[in-house]
């Protein structure tokens, strides 16, 4: 290159203008229009331009201008690699062209422009290119080994503050896109109570962890939790698609191992770079069985009762998603008697530097207990995480099925939206109900019907399009069951002689109904005995 | 629910599972397509329900209003020992569609 050598008070002063503190007060866009600007004046060129790698680190794409303002507004593309910002950006060097012709220069506006002689210097963070900084003039120009230095320092200086706003841009999303996924509240399903935590990972990032619990069409509930391989952004989004493809799948399969097989054969093709570890668990609509398979994911913990020590659940570890396999995957059931809790979660629970993941599950262990969701959730995480900062993103999520009423005086109480969908729930939760105060196969079926039509009233008549809740509270006074269905809403008289046959039917069922109307609410009180053939 | 063809001009429908406000028309709509006018009888089994509920009561009545106009015989089997009996005996249905215990 050569070139003479600049004079020691102009290199303070050129060192000066690109190391402003002032320029510290810019957001980026403005940073690198004053930097281009400068350099254009102190280096005496026509233009300036930046170049940054796109996320897929293809191409370069044109991103601030000065004297070649087209670059930006053409959104000009090169590949790594071609041409001449392309081979400063894949060499990671500075390249100089002293006479700029079509076999070096990729890019016709460079062309068109006239632009004889081009010095261009890669913008590196960490080894890492983050794009090109190039200058050019449209006479022939020889640029010194000084000047090369300081056009290295500007990129040095783009390089930080780009690096800074794409790392708080993605730490953003990817915050947002956690936040906006994970479900706020867990569904609430009679007989089973769920609590989760979700803890970002060093310095507060995201990660790939999820956790996702939702019904299926059948009344079953579906629990996942997965772990896509990586951090920041990359993972947050990947973490997204396949939540949503997995949910997808679920309509479409009932048998999950299947489901995990198609999850896996869809990445494989789609998105062959990821790879992923998921545990997949479908709790019965009747609460007492759960079916879980696993894709490389750590086993979930499991505490039978307040007495029982917990203990890790030996499943087959099929292969993770995203690695290939041929073997058919694996489902195994896990009896959840009530008062079982079970614990899911990700690595980053168990997983601690200078101690072994066997360690970590024997403490997860010790801390599990069959205790309320939210205080084994709570219990965990104080003795696995405590004040340590985390390393890795942790998901966990804590079922636990409720355990029955003890003593014979004791009461079912449901609290349940007016809606259709909410009788199977209800049905499920009287039966596990019922069989426990002993009542027999006639008076169960009676009373599943009694008070069915008795919310079904209430779904039909209690409320308008907003819609409102039914209370159901069911008493056993041996040898009788005492049901109150309350809504608040407006009665209005029933509509269609069905409503009516539902009305008679309930009667008809019981031993005794009494309804009340009145301005708050209708209440329907119903008794049955448990222990005869029929009402008398 | 799973549909048998004892001939080519009667069918014989066996509902499982439960019938409620939140399914009624769903297997209301089922019931009707797997009944063609080609049929002179169809039979409805509800012995494998372990649910009905007057929703589902008034898909049963309405599906016997249906086949009368279209001349088609409905018959329900009931079994005496069978979950929803007390109910489809309560409701009357005897009054407007045959109902069988086999």
């Amino acid at each position: 290159m050569g070139g003479e050598e600049t004079a020691p008070g102009d290199r303070l002063r050129r060192l000066e203008a690109v190391t402003d503190a002032g320029l510290a007060q810019l957001g980026v866009d403005e940073l690198l229009d004053e930097l281009l600007e400068r350099v254009r004046e102190l280096l005496g060129v026509d233009t300036a331009a930046v170049l940054l790698l796109n996320a897929s680190a293809q191409y370069l794409v044109a991103t601030a201008a000065r004297g070649i303002e087209e670059e930006v507004r053409q959104g000009v593309r090169i590949p790594l690699g071609k041409g001449f910002a392309g081979r400063i950006a894949a060499e990671k060097r500075s390249v100089f062209l002293e006479r700029v012709d079509h076999t070096n220069v990729l890019n016709p506006i460079l062309r068109d422009k006239g632009i004889r002689s081009l010095l261009g210097v890669p913008l590196l963070f960490g080894g890492t290119v983050l794009g090109v900084l190039h200058v050019g003039t449209l006479t022939p120009r020889r640029f010194s080994a000084d000047d090369t230095s300081l056009l290295q320092l500007v990129a040095d200086r783009i390089a930080l503050a780009v690096h800074a706003r794409t790392t708080q841009v993605e730490r953003t999303a990817a915050g947002a896109l956690q936040r906006s996924l994970l479900p706020a509240a867990l569904p609430d399903i009679p007989g089973i109570e769920f609590a989760a935590r979700y803890v970002p990972g060093g310095q507060g990032e995201v990660g790939g962890d999820w956790y996702d619990v939702f019904h299926l069409p059948s009344g079953a509930v579906c629990i996942v939790v997965g772990d896509v391989v990586g951090r920041g952004l990359p993972a947050a989004i990947e973490m997204a698609r396949l939540r949503h493809v997995l949910r997808a799948y679920t309509l479409e399969t009932t048998d999950h191992a299947d489901l995990l097989g198609r999850l896996d054969r869809q990445v494989r093709h789609f998105e062959p770079e990821v790879m992923a570890t998921v545990l997949c668990a479908v709790v019965d609509a009747s609460g007492e069985h759960m079916r879980i398979s696993a894709a490389g994911h750590p086993p979930p913990v499991i505490s039978a009762g307040a007495d029982l020590p917990a203990a890790i659940l030996d499943l087959p570890a099929d292969l993770p998603i995203g690695v290939g396999t041929t073997n058919r995957r694996r489902t195994s059931t896990v009896a959840l008697p009530p008062g079982t809790a079970v614990c899911l979660y990700t690595d980053g629970l168990v997983e601690r530097r200078r101690s072994s993941l066997t360690a970590g599950l024997d403490r997860l262990a010790e801390a599990m207990s069959a205790g309320p969701a939210e205080t084994v959730c709570a219990e965990i995480m104080k003795h696995l995480v405590g004040a340590d900062p985390p390393t890795d993103d942790i998901a966990l999520l804590v079922l636990r099925r409720r355990p029955l009423p003890e003593s014979e005086g004791d009461t079912l109480e449901l609290e349940l939206p007016a809606l259709s969908s909410s009788l199977k729930p209800l049905r499920i939760a009287m039966r596990r109900w019922l069989e426990h105060v002993r009542a027999d196969r006639q008076a169960t079926a009676d009373l599943l019907t009694a008070v069915g039509e008795a919310c079904a009233n209430a779904v039909e008549h209690a409320y308008g399009p907003v819609g409102g809740t039914v209370s159901v509270s069911l008493k056993y006074r041996p040898p009788d069951v005492l049901v109150t269905v309350a809504d608040t809403g407006r009665w209005r008289a029933p509509r269609g002689s069905f409503r009516g046959r539902g009305l008679t039917l309930m009667r008809a069922l019981s031993d005794e109904v009494v309804i009340e109307r009145t301005d708050t609410g209708t209440r329907i009180q119903i008794r049955r005995t448990t222990t005869e053939g029929g009402p008398r | 629910m799973t549909v048998e063809h004892d001939s080519d001009d009667t069918a014989r429908i066996a509902l499982a599972g439960e019938i409620d406000m939140d399914n009624a028309r769903q297997v209301e709509q089922q019931i009707l397509g797997a009944i063609s006018n080609q049929l002179t009888a169809v039979t409805v089994d509800l012995g494998g329900l372990d649910y009905i509920d007057s929703a589902g009561l008034r898909v049963l009545f309405t599906l016997g209003n249906r086949l009368s106009t279209l001349q088609i015989t409905l018959r329900l089997i009931v079994p005496e020992r069978s979950t929803v009996r007390r109910v489809i005996d309560l409701s009357g249905m005897a009054a407007a569609i045959p109902v069988y215990s086999s």
